[in-house]
């Protein structure tokens, strides 16, 4: 006589699904850092009337050892403007943002090659700054 | 006599401290994402090399130096700059008239550049850079 043999079912516990989740946030979180460049050191300059600003397509950020960086990654000023048409493509102009995040002791020499360089790819430059606080009224 | 009844402490299961902590994450994800940044938007022409002289000339020209602004040739204070420009672009009509042309000595701080290039785009001028270019010429 043949017995039956019973099945087994191997099913992941539904009170782990939380757990499951949270390493799954946890490495999606860490891929998206790997792209930005919010690990490269700078400090915006001061201005007033600034505006709110659209989302870029491209972000150029001179660090506060003056290096140039493109979306976090380090990139020489030559290799800029190739590397900036290749992300903006063929997108139309007035939606070809750039953001220009310059460190606010860099001088001429180090940003005006990047806004030529912006300008060369067709980007639509945004400078980002920080508002400018009124001094308190005596 | 009335005793008085013990308050009951009633923990979260612990097994949903990891639900609690995927939701602040949550949180806290959504929080940096919606920061919004701040700046200018700045409409430069298309990088070209200069080609006409003559035609360059007729362009109003700011020069900009660490301690000095000079507009086609007279030396300004900041606070003089704004007014004067105002003055200087009264007079052209034409978009291609209401080109400045910026020239900057390397050592000019970036926050000065641009309070320079507001006062310019403000007064209604079209910036344009002129940048020397680095040249290699070889001698035989």
């Amino acid at each position: 006589m043949k017995l039956p043999r019973k099945k087994l079912t191997a099913s992941v516990p539904s009170f782990a699904m939380g757990d499951i989740g949270f390493l799954l946030l946890i490495f999606f979180v860490i891929l998206a850092r790997a792209q930005d460049d919010s690990h490269v050191r700078w400090q915006p300059a001061k201005l007033k009337e600034v505006e709110m600003v659209a989302s870029p397509l491209a972000s150029v950020t001179i660090d506060t050892g003056f290096k140039n960086y493109l979306d976090g990654k380090e990139i020489s000023t030559d290799a800029l403007p190739a590397a900036l048409s290749q992300i903006l493509g063929d997108t139309p102009s007035g939606k070809r943002y750039v953001f220009l995040k310059v460190h606010k002791e860099a001088k001429a020499l180090h940003f005006e090659p990047i806004i030529a360089a912006i300008s060369e790819a067709g980007g639509d430059l945004v400078h980002i700054l920080e508002p400018e606080q009124p001094l308190p009224s005596q | 006599m009335k005793l008085k009844r013990g308050k009951l402490l009633i923990d979260p299961p612990a097994s949903a401290s990891s639900d609690i902590a995927f939701i602040l994450i949550i949180f806290f994800l959504v929080c940096a994402a919606v920061q919004p940044e701040t700046g200018i938007a700045q409409i430069l022409p298309k990088t070209e090399e200069k080609t006409e002289k003559q035609e360059q000339s007729k362009n109003i020209e700011v020069s900009i130096t660490p301690n000095s602004i000079i507009l086609n040739g007279s030396p300004l204070k900041l606070n003089e700059f704004p007014l004067k420009l105002n003055a200087a672009l009264s007079k052209k009509t034409r978009d291609e008239d209401r080109i400045v042309t910026v020239k900057s000595a390397p050592n000019t701080p970036y926050p000065l550049w641009i309070k320079i290039s507001q006062v310019i785009e403000q007064a209604g001028g079209i910036l344009t850079l002129e940048i020397e270019s680095d040249r290699i010429i070889n001698v035989e």
